[in-house]
């Protein structure tokens, strides 16, 4: 009986949805949006916050919550650069506290960046308002982890250092990697309002690895089982992403200590100088001077990169599995750090090719989704959704990987800055792809989000079983 | 020059003197006054300008950091002179020239013995290119019209940066050395923060000017086609500096003094036995054996307590290739290999001084003599063979460079090459040189491509095959310069001749040489010169070694045009006997376009391009131009900064 009357309001709901499209478009009253009154559908909502990410995962439960809401949510990053910060996030987050009626299953920080995190911090006293029943962070934050100690420490010692030699250079610091020490910077306080779960009662705090497996009854969200596929365990990481001991500027003794050079060494007494170098004729071209001072100075920018790509891949990457429906979240790691655990399945079976949902990579760089990864998809089985703007880096994300995309896709795919912010910057002549004047299939637009829908048949198991006689 | 330099000799009725003595620190100043840590380099004689600037070398003090110039020393002037030079300082930057100056005029002596023939080098075919085009003139006809150029010379900064590294750069022509102070809380035996000079290496100096000449020879191997050809460059830059310490009388002496013979052990024990009561004092404590570290003050310098690299390496174990693509990593397992041939020689050649010593009475083992037993005599004798052996591999490893392919160079292509380049001198392999490399790269799973097995005959390189209808390939028409000559347009002249015959007879038997008959692939002929050897019944036998490649430019991604461009290469070196027989043709061929999805050297390349790629940090945040730059660009530093 009851399935039946599911299938009913599907049908009803159906329309309703085709309904609600029109309306939603123009300036959509609250009440219309927030309400999600097709509970066979998984809805993934992507703000467009500027050069950053802010997912809501809404998963249709059988059970009516307390608040009558018939969805659970998951809040994965809340954060946004400070170079690319176009001032939607207090409407973002009042709107996420209306869909969710201010309560959250599981609130997911993939890794320690500003782009992902640092909202959470900004925006912590509205965050203590809502009811967190998990947090899921990477096992690299987890204090009772020496390994994991270890490697913060290391890495606050680094940025400190590095971010008080970027503040020194000011104008003349090379900006790309400027911008990559200002997101590794400031990050504490998230980091704490996170690890306490916003001081919510009976909150609970996951450390996650790739391998690990939570089961549907583990959770607040039945049905739901999540494969977590990054970051990798102890050593490999550990030692991928150390400056390798005693390279360049800084380095890390046998103690765990950082050590930084930032003065210059005069290595000799001022009477060795040469007072007029052209007297003695041994001299270099001033523009072998100048290469070789900027190859001085570029071991620091290197540094920076490294820090930057060894943070990213840190992140957390999750695969949701719901009614048979895939969903990939990777955070801002690269495939090469999580393929491993794709390829180790006994199943042999690609997942990759099973996926109906991808959250593009690192706001749609070009290493983070090499051509390896792409090609496993399968062709017109998924959409894709890339939080991010071109004002920070031009490269992000990057034409070809769009294009491609947008080839598997079958075009559904869109990117968070297609929709209009006052302010904020418009995606570059040329971007790939082009905004098409009719949103593809499955997705809706509202004033400062995308959602994309995924349609749930309900009880497929107990349909199977009826067959059997 | 030297023409010049004779004639005032004759006038003064003084003789050349064959050697200028400069003093120099045998490993580094961490080592103070003992054990020989003072040594002498006789540097060929040669008029030195202030600098010290001279025919191959030219020292310019120039500091990035603290963008200054330093005063040049003036190693002519005679109170330098009367004391085989300045005495070692650290506070002293004229030292510090003088010291570069010797350690890398040590080496590129080593290396002009063991070719025969005297060093040019070759900085960078895109910087040559890039000259000419500013100048305006035409790109040459196949061969390389600078030939004769010997006044360039390699530039070398000793404090050029701020930065704890080294390195050699093709682009600016020179070595650059660091400083950098050393670590607060762990300096090993430096001072915590003192400043550690690299140019006071002489193990530094010694590889990075190993660089300098590797790139003289062969031109092409400092392309990043596969994770073995940076990694060779390193190793065979190692290999050369830890040979040379078996080439210091004093400190073996005292290593073999302290070892019982057995001068492989990585850690010596202490001059005392230490009881299980008391304090240590210094001379209980186990300390490292210098002879097989490289660079040890800079290790320890950096924290890490121990040098930098060892020769010994890790065990030997098949799986290692697979898991280390750093260069200096995968290096590592290359040096292990060459110096695991060569202590298991050097025991085998000991062994009888050792049983002439057991048999006197000395007490001890097959390999080792204990302490106070080691009569003055045996030590000196084991010295002498030590020293008489690593020359030996020192040679084979350098002559080797002659007998390697132009380009793309595998480590199973360098051991071929020894293999091949030992034959031709020694046919006979009367000490197991040869079976004892043979072995030691087998054990680290460094596997030849394309051989049948590992025994000797295979792993020859072989000549152009025969079949019925055609003959064999001959090159006629080569001139070799038996005396010598001092004219230079006679020189230049022969040299076009030999150029053009070379050229003549790679167009007309490509095939049969591994080359591509393609029109469009034009044959560039990158270098040749002459190689002489005795024969057996001691006769002077010449060939002509040649290295004929071609390009083409191909994408990243086969199926996609517009992805970015690299040049890739084939080629092949030919040796020529001199009746215009080719002795060996040891080929790289570049194939056809058409055969391009079966070319597995071009996949390789690929691969292994699109992995450095995506392994460089800044690969999301710059722009494809320059990612790609730097993908095709070596970075040479002491130690990588491991970010590309």
């Amino acid at each position: 009986m009851k399935t039946r009357n599911i299938t009913k309001s599907k049908s009803k709901s159906k329309a309703k949805t085709q309904a609600t499209t029109t309306t939603t478009i123009s300036a959509g009253k609250a009440n219309k949006d927030t309400k999600l009154s097709n509970p066979q559908e998984i809805r993934i909502r992507m703000y467009r916050v500027g050069f950053g990410d802010c997912f809501l995962v809404s998963i249709p439960s059988d059970e009516s919550k307390e608040n009558g809401s018939q969805f659970r949510h998951i809040l994965i990053d809340c954060g946004v650069h400070s170079r690319g910060n176009i001032d939607t996030m207090e409407k973002v987050i009042h709107n996420i506290g209306q869909v969710t009626y201010r309560t959250l299953d599981v609130v997911i920080a993939t890794h320690a960046h500003a782009d992902h995190i640092s909202q959470f911090a900004r925006f912590g006293e509205e965050f203590r308002k809502f009811k967190v029943r998990e947090v899921w962070l990477p096992w690299t934050w987890d204090d009772n982890n020496k390994d994991a100690v270890k490697l913060q420490r290391k890495r606050a010692a680094f940025i400190n250092k590095l971010n008080q030699h970027f503040e020194a250079l000011g104008a003349n610091a090379d900006q790309a990697a400027l911008s990559a020490v200002v997101n590794l910077a400031g990050n504490e306080r998230a980091i704490e309002l996170l690890k306490s779960c916003f001081g919510s009662a009976n909150a609970k705090v996951r450390y996650l690895k790739a391998g690990d497996i939570i089961n549907p009854e583990d959770i607040s969200i039945p049905g739901l089982s999540v494969r977590v596929l990054g970051p990798p365990e102890s050593t490999d990481l550990l030692a991928q992403e150390d400056p390798p001991k005693g390279k360049g500027y800084l380095r890390a003794t046998p103690s765990g200590e950082f050590e930084y050079m930032i003065s210059a060494i005069k290595p000799f007494e001022d009477r060795w100088k040469v007072e007029d170098p052209t007297s003695t004729g041994l001299h270099l071209q001033q523009e072998e001077e100048e290469q070789l001072r900027r190859i001085s100075s570029s071991s620091i920018n290197d540094v920076a990169f490294a820090l930057d790509d060894a943070r990213n891949n840190e992140s957390l990457v999750t695969l949701f599995v719901f009614r048979n429906k895939y969903l990939l979240f990777t955070g801002d790691a690269q495939y090469g750090n999580w393929r491993g655990w794709l390829e180790d399945e006994k199943s042999s079976s690609n997942i990759l090719a099973k996926i109906n949902f991808f959250k593009v990579a690192h706001h749609g760089s070009h290493n983070a989704t090499p051509k390896a990864a792409l090609e496993k998809m399968a062709d017109g089985e998924f959409a894709a959704m890339v939080s991010g703007q071109s004002n920070i880096w031009p490269t992000i994300p990057h034409p070809p990987l769009m294009t491609r995309l947008n080839e598997k896709t079958k075009k559904r795919i869109v990117r968070s800055d297609w929709l209009h912010v006052e302010g904020a910057p418009k995606p570059l002549p040329n971007s790939v792809p082009e905004m098409p004047s009719e949103l593809p299939e499955g997705f809706k637009k509202g004033d400062y989000w995308f959602d994309y829908t995924i349609p749930v048949s309900g009880d497929e198991i107990k349909i199977a079983r009826k067959k059997i006689p | 020059m030297k023409s010049t330099e004779n004639e005032s000799a004759i006038k003064d009725n003084l003789k050349m003197p064959p050697y200028r003595p400069l003093k120099v620190y045998t490993f580094d100043p961490t080592r103070g006054r003992t054990m020989g840590n003072y040594m002498i380099i006789n540097t060929p004689y040669e008029k030195l300008k202030p600098g010290p600037v001279g025919n191959y070398l030219k020292v310019i003090d120039y500091d990035a950091n603290n963008d200054c110039y330093y005063q040049p020393v003036d190693l002519d002037h005679p109170r330098v002179m009367l004391g085989n030079g300045l005495d070692p300082a650290e506070s002293d930057p004229q030292f510090h020239q003088q010291m570069v100056y010797a350690v890398a005029s040590e080496t590129i002596s080593r290396f002009e013995s063991a070719l025969g023939r005297p060093i040019k080098w070759r900085f960078g075919g895109a910087l040559k290119k890039a000259r000419r085009k500013k100048e305006g003139q035409a790109e040459p006809q196949g061969c390389d019209d600078d030939d004769d150029d010997y006044s360039r010379k390699l530039r070398i900064l000793p404090h050029g940066m701020q930065e704890a590294n080294a390195y050699y750069s093709d682009d600016l022509g020179s070595l650059v050395f660091g400083y950098f102070p050393a670590s607060e809380t762990d300096a090993g035996h430096n001072l915590p923060g003192q400043t550690i000079f690299t140019c006071l290496s002489h193990d530094i100096v010694a590889h990075e000017t190993t660089h300098a000449l590797v790139d003289s020879q062969k031109d092409y191997f400092m392309e990043p086609t596969s994770p073995d050809a940076l990694a060779f460059h390193e190793a065979f830059a190692d290999i050369v500096a830890l040979f040379q310490h078996f080439l210091f009388k004093e400190p073996l002496q005292e290593m073999i003094r302290k070892t019982g013979g057995k001068i492989f052990r990585e850690v010596i024990a202490p001059e005392n036995q230490p009881d299980d009561t008391g304090p240590l004092f210094q001379a209980e404590a186990t300390s490292e054996n210098p002879l097989v570290g490289l660079a040890q003050q800079f290790g320890e310098a950096m924290g890490t307590r121990k040098a930098l690299r060892s020769a010994l390496g890790t065990p030997p174990g098949t799986n290692d290739l697979k898991k280390y693509s750093e260069p200096h990593k995968r290096g590592s397992i290359l040096v292990a290999a060459i110096f695991d041939a060569f202590f298991s020689i050097y025991v085998r050649r000991t062994a009888d001084l050792m049983r002439i010593a057991k048999a006197s009475g000395a007490s001890g083992s097959s390999t080792e003599v204990t302490q106070p037993d080691m009569h003055p005599d045996l030590v000196n004798r084991l010295a002498e063979t030590a020293t008489k052996t690593a020359t030996h591999f020192l040679n084979i490893c350098i002559r080797a460079l002659d007998f390697c392919p132009p380009i793309d160079i595998l480590f199973g292509d360098f051991l071929r090459a020894m293999i091949t380049a030992d034959h031709d001198l020694f046919a006979n392999d009367k000490y197991g040189y040869r079976a004892a490399l043979i072995d030691a790269f087998r054990s680290r799973g460094i596997a030849p491509e394309k051989v049948k097995s590992y025994s000797e005959e295979s792993l020859l390189w072989s000549p152009p095959e025969a079949t019925d209808s055609e003959a064999l390939p001959s090159c006629s028409g080569l001139q070799f310069d038996v005396f010598n000559s001092q004219d230079i347009e006679y020189r230049k002249a022969q040299k076009q001749k030999n150029c053009s015959a070379l050229l003549e007879f790679a167009t007309k038997n490509a095939e049969k040489l591994g080359l591509s008959a393609n029109p469009n692939l034009k044959i560039e002929l990158g270098s040749f010169h002459e190689m002489h050897r005795m024969s057996d019944e001691g006769k002077l036998i010449f060939d002509m070694v040649a290295e004929f490649t071609q390009e083409r430019k191909v994408h990243y991604d086969p199926a996609d045009p517009n992805s970015p461009p690299f040049t890739f290469r084939g080629g092949t070196t030919v040796i020529i006997n001199q009746d215009g027989s080719v002795r060996y043709s040891i080929k790289k061929s570049i194939h056809d376009e058409k055969d391009d999805d079966k070319n597995d050297r071009l996949k390789r390349q690929r691969e292994y391009l699109t992995k450095r790629e995506s392994e460089m940090s800044m690969a999301a945040y710059a722009d494809e131009a320059t990612i790609f730059a730097r993908t095709l660009k070596a970075d040479f530093g002491m130690i990588h900064r491991g970010y590309y």
